[in-house]
């Protein structure tokens, strides 16, 4: 080696090029990228070897099993809005709407005043007579499905709120003997 | 010599640094202008070589690899480059340009100096490419004999054959050396 240590001295002294600015910039921005990129699959990797990336697991989707699902859920839906909202023949549906005072503050502009009180009774059944607490006046036993809705607004910005939910109800009625 | 001894010692302590992730940059700006000479034995431009030393310096700091492994990084440059240089061949023949430029030895980027640096170059320039690529590595790059081997997929001893022998050319072309 020694006869071409002269020639290696030279050698050494010739100095390459240098890269263009930009390069450092693009190798960044390159392994900015990439670290996103891995950041993103690194849920669906299992391990990675040296050569060989694994191959990501792909996400089957069962259309078949949604389509059915939704179908399902879409029956369901609709199924019970028709026995929520279908008016029962034996009993006259009761409706009142009760108006209720206005509270408006004029200072106020976020302050909600009751607007109105629906109830709907859409089911009625009777369940015959029955002698409550032994008692011995007998009473027809009455159960009522209601759906009570409140309602307020803001009369300062005409928003309004209402709130709607089921109620029960069981009355009995005196037997009036004839 | 132990001037040279020392630069590697750096080289490799900055090669540690560069494991602990940000400190890549100091790692690439060292070994950038040696990867550029290296890549451009193969491109036709020094911008297919950027691009070149770009692509596998990222997939090479993806993998997370020793970073002391440097062969892996220079077999990662020549992987790329040899699929750029089919790329460039079949855009070539696509394009119905001359064949017979790919096959022109690329002449590695230097900052000349004087006469006989140019000299030195034009010599470098008639070795085969197998000996210069090994010359490369083992000057500018400062890599072992068992680095280049290990980026080659050749044994020590091939290398270190080729390297003497890519020595011994230009000494006898060159007859001032």
């Amino acid at each position: 080696m020694n006869d071409f240590s002269e020639l290696e001295s030279q050698l050494r002294k010739l100095r390459p090029v240098q890269p263009s600015a930009d390069l450092m910039t693009r190798v960044e921005r390159a392994l900015t990228e990439a670290r996103h990129g891995e950041s993103l699959h690194r849920g669906k990797r299992s391990t990675s070897t040296a050569a060989v990336l694994p191959r990501e697991r792909r996400f089957h989707f069962n259309w078949l099993s949604l389509g059915l699902g939704l179908a399902a859920a879409a029956a369901l839906v609709l199924f019970a809005r028709v026995q929520l909202e279908r008016p029962v023949k034996k009993t006259q549906p009761v409706a009142s709407i009760t108006p209720a005072p206005q509270f408006s503050s004029p200072t106020s502009t976020a302050q909600f005043v009751p607007a109105g009180l629906t109830q709907v009774v859409y089911h009625t059944r009777d369940e015959g007579v029955h002698f409550p607490n032994n008692s011995q006046q007998p009473m027809r036993r009455v159960r009522s499905h209601t759906r009570d809705t409140l309602q307020w607004r803001n009369p300062t910005t005409g928003a309004s709120l209402r709130i709607s939910y089921p109620s029960e109800e069981v009355s009995l009625v005196p037997v009036t003997g004839q | 010599m132990v001037g040279g001894v020392s630069i590697i010692k750096d080289r490799e302590k900055v090669m540690e640094n560069v494991a602990t992730d940000e400190n890549w940059k100091n790692c690439f700006s060292q070994l950038a202008p040696g990867l550029l000479l290296f890549a451009r034995q193969w491109a036709r431009s020094t911008a297919d070589a950027e691009d070149i030393v770009q692509e596998a310096f990222v997939r090479f700091w993806r993998k997370q690899h020793d970073i002391a492994n440097r062969g892996l990084l220079y077999a990662t440059v020549r992987s790329i480059a040899l699929d750029f240089l089919r790329r460039d061949s079949r855009r070539a023949r696509r394009e119905s340009t001359a064949v017979s430029e790919m096959d022109q030895t690329v002449q590695p980027l230097f900052e000349i100096e004087d006469e006989s640096q140019r000299a030195l170059v034009a010599a470098l320039d008639l070795l085969p490419n197998e000996q210069r690529e090994v010359l490369v590595m083992k000057i500018w790059n400062e890599l072992t004999f068992a680095e280049i081997a290990s980026a080659l997929e050749i044994s020590q001893n091939t290398a270190a054959s080729r390297y003497r022998y890519a020595l011994a050319a230009l000494k006898k072309n060159l007859p001032a050396v």
